[in-house]
C-alpha cells in the first residue's frame, strides 16, 4: 500500500487507540445519585405509582376517586335512564313504546304525563290490574309492583325518566315526594283498573 | 469490562429493565382493556366501530395522515364549578351567599366546603367537574384515554400537529359533504390551510342522466368543470366514515367531567 | 504456529478482507441517502406548493415522509453502521474479517428489503407505525441480515489475540444485541397478524422509536468516534473509566426515555420518561467531557477532512440529547409537543450526528480498504461545509419554527392556524438547508461508486487478461 492512500489524515494506519486510566470524578456520582433523588421524588408525586386509571394531571388513585361527578341533575337523569333500562324496560320497551301482550306504551301516555304525579308513582309502588284504556286502545294485564324494592332516590329519577323522554314533558319527580307516597301506599292492594280512574293526579 | 460475555449481560440487563416496564407493562395494562362504562350511565365506550369507518383507518394509515395530524387530546388540569340547582326555603341568604362566594375554578376540597355552606343554607347545588388546558377548548372535552383507541388497529396517535387534533374531528365537523369537500379540496372550506388536495381519492366524471347522489356539494365560488360532478371513490367515503367516527367525548373514569346535558 | 508468524495479519490485508462487504453495504447506503434525502425535499415541497402532489398518491406527503425517514435509517444508518463497525472490530482485533463473504450476501438482502419496504410504503402498504413502516416481508429481510451481519461481526471479535477490551467493543457490542431484540419485539407485538390491542400498540412503538433512533445510533456512533478521535488527535481516548460510565449510564437511561409528556397512556409512563430523560444529562456530560479532554488540546488541525466530521458529528450529538432532555421536561414539553421540535431533534440525531460521524468513518476507511486514494479528495472537504451548513440550516430552522409554533400553540387565546402559519415560513427556509445535504451526499455517493467502479474495473481487466493469457509452453503437448 504507498502513501498516498492514506488520506488527508496524519494519523498512521497502524496503531490502534488506546484509553488512559484516570478515574470517574465524584462530583459526577454525586451529580448522578442527586439527579436518582430528585428523580425518584418527581415520580413519587406524578405517576400514579403505576395505576392503570391514574393519567396526568391527575396524580394519585385518591385524587381521581375525589374527582369524580357524583350528584346532579345529569347523574339523576342518567340514573334514571340506568334503573328504568334495567327494570321498567323490559315489558315497557326501552323506547317507551310499550309491547303487545306485556306492557302498555310509557311514550305519550296520559296517565304518565298528567300535571300531578301521585296516582303515576303508586302503580309501581302498589302493582296495577286491568282493563284500563292508554291512548285509546284496551289494557287488561297484570303489573307486579316493580317499584317496591327501588329507594326513594331511584324510584324518583326513574320516574323523572319517563316523564321527561320520549317526547313526554312533565314534571319531575324528588325522592321527598316518593318517600311520602310511598307512605301513604303502605298496605294497600294493587290499583284495579277502575279505581285508577277515580284516583286523583 | 472484561470480556464480550460481560457486555452482552450489561445490554441484557439495560434493555431487559426497560422492555418489562415499556412492553410487559402496557401490554398486562391496556392490552387486556375491555369496554368500560360512561360515568353515571349504563352505556359503554366505546362503541364498534361501523365497517365503513374501520376500512376508512385502513385509508387514513396508507396515506400517512398521522404524519401531519394528531388524535390526542391533552388535559393540564381540573377544575370544579358549584352550581345552584334550587333555592330552598331561604332564597334570600342562598343567593346572599351565592352573590359572595368564590364558585368556579375551584379545587375539589373548596368547591366542597362552598357546596356544604349552600347546603346549610337550604339551597340545593351541583358540583361540576371541568377539564382545563389549551387542548381543551380547542379539540374536545376532556383528555384522550386507552378506552379511546381500543377498537383501532393501528393505533395512529400521530406526533406532529401540522395539521387540526383530529380525536374529536367527528363532533366538530360532523358533516359527511363538509369532510368529503375538505378532502377534495381543503381550501375552499378551510381558509389558510396547509393541507394538500387528496384528488386521487375521487373522480370527476361526466354528469348521467341525473347527478350522482353522492356528488360532492361545493361551497360557493369553486368551479367544477361545467356538466361534470366530483364523486367520491369508496376510499374517499370509507375516510370520510372514521373521521365521522372519531368522538371521544363520553366522561370516563380515568377521565371524568361533568358533561352538559342536551335535550334528545 | 510459530509465534513469530503473521497470525498478526498486516493492517494492509485487514483492511483488504473489509473490501467486498463495505462496499456492499456502503454503496448502497449512500444510494438510500441520496434517495432519502431526495424524497425529504419532494415531500417538504407539499409545504411549497400543495397542490404539487394532489393527484399522484405515491408522493403524498403522509408516504414521501414516512419513506424518507425509513431510507434514511434502515437505508443509510443501519448498513453504514454496521460496514464501520465489521472494519472498527478487525482492526481492534488485529485480525482480518472472519466469513467476509456473509457480510457481502446481507448486505444484498439487507438493501433488497429496504427497497422492497420502501415501495410498499410509497403504493400505502405501511404499518402505520413510526419508523417500523416497512411491512412485514420486508422487515424479515431485514432482519435476517442483520443477523448474518452480526455473526460476522461477533466472529472477528472473538479472533482478537489481545483479550482486553477497547471502550468502542463495548459500545458496537451491544448495539450489535440492541437491534435484533428492539426490532423482533416492535414486529411480533405490533406488525404480525395478532397483534397487540389498543394503545398499548402506542407506548411499544415509543420504546421501539426512541431505542432505535436514540440509544442504537447513539451507540453506534459514539462507538465510531470513540475509536477515531484519539486516533486523529494523536492521543489516547480520556479515560477508560469514564467512557465505562457513560456507557453504562447511557444504555440504564436511555433506554427508557420516548413516552411524550401528554400521551393517552397511564401517568407513569410518561413519568418514567421524564425521569430517566432527566438522568441523560448525566452520560451527556460524560460524552462531552471525554470528547474535549481527548481532542482539546491537541495540536492537530483536521483541514476538513474526517476529523472535522468526527467532531462535528460527536457535537451534534450533545445538541440533540440536549433537545431530546429538554422535550422530555413537563414545562418545556407543554410547548414543543406536537411541533416541528420533536422532528428537528430526530434530525439532528440521524443526520447532524450520524450522518456525519459515519461519512468521516467512511472517508477514513475506504481508501485503505480499496488501496488506493478517494478519486475526489476535494470533495472531502466540500462535502463537510455542504453538510455543516445544511443541517444547521434545516435542523435549526425546524427546531426555531417548532418553538415558534409551539409558543402559539400554548396560548390559549392564540389561533391555529396562527401556529401553522409561522411554521410553514421556518420550514421554506429550512428547505434549502436539506438541498445542501442532498448536495453532499451527492459528493459521497460520486466516491464511493467511482471507487467501486474503479474496483470492479480493475477486476474486470484481470479476468480478462487471465481469460486471454497464452498457456505455458509446458502444457502443451505435441
Amino acid at each position: 500500500m504507498n502513501d498516498e492512500a492514506k488520506s488527508n489524515c496524519p494519523v498512521g494506519t497502524g496503531d490502534e487507540p488506546k484509553a488512559t486510566g484516570s478515574t470517574v470524578p465524584m462530583w459526577l456520582f454525586a451529580l448522578m445519585l442527586t439527579l436518582l433523588f430528585l428523580g425518584g421524588v418527581y415520580f413519587d408525586h406524578h405517576s400514579g405509582w403505576f395505576s392503570a386509571q391514574v393519567y396526568s394531571p391527575y396524580v394519585s388513585a385518591e385524587q381521581l376517586e375525589l374527582y369524580q361527578p357524583k350528584s346532579g341533575a345529569a347523574a339523576a337523569a342518567a340514573q334514571g335512564k340506568k334503573v328504568y333500562e334495567t327494570v321498567c324496560g323490559i315489558c315497557h320497551g326501552v323506547d317507551g313504546m310499550g309491547k303487545p301482550a306485556m306492557a302498555p306504551p310509557l311514550a305519550g301516555s296520559e296517565w304518565a304525563i298528567a300535571g300531578g304525579f301521585h296516582r303515576l308513582a303508586q302503580i309501581p309502588l302498589r302493582g296495577l290490574n286491568g282493563p284500563f284504556q292508554v291512548e285509546g286502545k284496551d289494557w287488561n294485564l297484570n303489573m307486579a309492583p316493580m317499584g317496591a324494592a327501588l329507594s326513594d332516590a331511584d324510584l324518583a329519577a326513574v320516574l323523572t325518566y319517563i316523564r321527561t323522554s320520549w317526547g313526554n314533558k312533565a314534571s319531575a319527580v324528588s325522592a321527598d315526594d316518593v318517600k311520602a307516597i310511598r307512605a301513604e301506599a303502605a298496605g294497600h292492594p294493587a290499583i284495579t283498573g277502575a279505581q285508577l280512574k277515580d284516583m286523583p293526579e | 469490562m472484561k470480556n464480550g460475555f460481560s457486555v452482552f449481560l450489561a445490554a441484557l440487563v439495560a434493555l431487559g429493565l426497560s422492555w418489562c416496564g415499556f412492553v410487559l407493562g402496557s401490554v398486562k395494562q391496556l392490552g387486556t382493556a375491555k369496554q368500560e362504562s360512561i360515568l353515571n350511565s349504563s352505556d359503554t365506550y366505546p362503541l364498534q366501530p361501523t365497517g365503513n369507518a374501520t376500512l376508512g383507518l385502513q385509508v387514513y394509515r396508507a396515506n400517512g395522515c398521522a404524519a401531519c395530524h394528531t388524535e390526542q387530546v391533552r388535559q393540564d388540569g381540573v377544575v370544579c364549578d358549584v352550581v345552584l340547582t334550587a333555592a330552598g326555603k331561604n332564597p334570600t341568604v342562598v343567593s346572599n351567599l351565592v352573590s359572595t362566594l368564590k364558585l368556579t375554578g375551584l379545587t375539589k376540597d373548596e368547591a366542597d366546603a362552598a357546596s356544604d355552606k349552600i347546603t346549610d343554607a337550604g339551597g340545593k347545588v351541583e358540583i361540576q367537574i371541568n377539564a382545563t388546558g389549551v387542548d381543551i377548548p380547542r379539540w374536545g372535552v376532556r383528555r384522550s384515554v386507552a378506552a379511546d383507541y381500543l377498537y383501532d388497529n393501528p393505533v395512529q396517535l400521530g406526533s406532529l400537529r401540522a395539521g387540526p387534533d383530529l380525536a374529536n374531528v367527528g363532533a366538530r365537523f360532523p358533516d359527511l359533504n363538509w369532510q368529503l369537500v375538505h378532502l377534495y379540496a381543503p381550501q375552499t372550506v378551510a381558509t389558510n390551510s396547509a393541507m394538500p388536495p387528496f384528488r386521487f381519492l375521487f373522480e370527476v366524471s361526466k354528469i348521467g342522466e341525473a347527478p350522482s347522489p353522492d356528488a360532492l356539494k361545493f361551497p360557493q365560488g369553486f368551479a367544477v368543470p361545467s356538466g361534470c360532478e366530483v364523486v367520491p371513490l369508496p376510499e374517499a367515503k370509507q375516510l370520510a366514515a372514521y373521521l365521522l367516527s372519531l368522538k371521544a367525548d363520553a366522561p370516563l373514569y380515568e377521565a371524568p367531567f361533568t358533561p352538559v346535558m342536551t335535550k334528545p | 504456529m510459530k509465534p513469530t508468524e503473521t497470525t498478526d495479519s498486516s493492517t494492509s490485508e485487514i483492511d483488504a478482507s473489509c473490501r467486498v462487504p463495505l462496499l456492499a453495504l456502503f454503496g448502497g447506503a449512500a444510494l438510500w441517502l441520496v434517495v432519502g434525502l431526495a424524497l425529504s425535499l419532494a415531500a417538504i415541497m407539499t409545504f411549497h406548493k400543495p397542490d404539487l402532489f394532489a393527484d399522484c398518491p405515491f408522493l403524498t406527503y403522509g408516504r414521501a415522509q414516512a419513506a424518507a425517514n425509513d431510507l434514511l435509517l434502515y437505508g443509510f444508518c443501519i448498513p453504514a453502521g454496521l460496514g464501520v463497525m465489521l472494519w472498527i472490530f478487525a482492526r481492534l482485533s488485529q485480525a482480518q474479517l472472519v466469513l467476509p463473504l456473509v457480510p457481502a450476501v446481507a448486505a444484498n438482502l439487507w438493501h433488497l428489503g429496504v427497497l422492497i419496504g420502501t415501495v410498499a410504503v410509497l403504493i400505502g402498504d405501511s404499518t402505520g407505525f413510526a419508523w417500523l413502516e416497512f411491512p412485514r416481508g420486508s422487515s424479515v429481510l431485514l432482519f435476517a441480515a442483520f443477523l448474518l451481519i452480526a455473526v460476522s461481526a461477533v466472529a472477528t471479535f472473538g479472533a482478537r489475540q489481545k483479550s482486553e477490551l477497547y471502550p468502542s467493543h463495548w459500545f458496537l457490542l451491544a448495539a450489535l444485541f440492541w437491534f435484533p431484540w428492539i426490532y423482533s419485539t416492535a414486529n411480533l407485538f405490533l406488525t404480525t397478524h395478532h397483534p397487540v390491542r389498543g394503545v398499548a400498540q402506542a407506548a411499544i412503538d415509543y420504546w421501539f422509536a426512541n431505542n432505535l433512533v436514540f440509544v442504537w445510533l447513539a451507540l453506534v456512533g459514539l462507538g465510531t468516534a470513540f475509536y477515531f478521535l484519539p486516533k486523529h488527535a494523536g492521543r489516547p481516548l480520556q479515560s477508560h473509566y469514564l467512557a465505562l460510565f457513560a456507557f453504562w449510564t447511557l444504555i440504564l437511561f436511555g433506554t427508557w426515555c420516548g413516552i411524550p409528556q401528554g400521551a393517552p397512556l397511564p401517568a407513569w409512563m410518561p413519568a418514567a420518561s421524564a425521569v430517566a430523560a432527566s438522568l441523560l444529562i448525566v452520560p451527556l456530560i460524560v460524552i462531552a467531557v471525554i470528547a474535549c479532554k481527548t481532542v482539546c488540546g491537541a495540536n492537530v488541525s483536521c483541514k476538513g477532512g474526517p476529523f472535522c466530521y468526527i467532531k462535528f458529528g460527536t457535537a451534534a450529538f450533545v445538541l440533540s440529547a440536549l433537545m431530546l432532555i429538554a422535550e422530555s421536561c413537563p414545562r418545556f414539553s407543554r410547548v414543543t409537543e406536537f411541533t416541528w421540535f420533536g422532528p428537528a431533534q430526530v434530525q439532528w440525531q440521524i443526520l447532524g450526528f450520524f450522518a456525519i460521524v459515519m461519512s468521516g468513518a467512511i472517508y477514513e476507511i475506504l481508501p485503505g480498504v480499496m488501496g488506493f486514494a478517494l478519486p475526489f479528495p476535494k470533495f472531502v472537504r466540500v462535502q463537510h461545509w455542504l453538510f455543516m451548513v445544511g443541517i444547521v440550516l434545516w435542523a435549526g430552522s425546524l427546531a426555531v419554527g417548532g418553538l415558534e409554533q409551539g409558543m402559539r400553540l400554548d396560548d390559549p387565546q392564540g389561533l391555529f392556524a396562527d401556529s401553522t402559519h409561522v411554521a410553514l415560513v421556518f420550514l421554506r427556509a429550512g428547505s434549502t438547508g436539506l438541498l445542501f445535504i442532498l448536495l453532499g451526499s451527492l459528493l459521497l455517493a460520486a466516491n464511493i461508486f467511482a471507487m467501486t467502479f474503479r474496483w470492479k474495473l480493475a477486476l474486470f481487466k484481470r479476468m480478462i487478461a487471465y481469460i486471454k493469457s497464452p498457456l505455458e509452453t509446458g502444457e502443451v503437448k505435441s
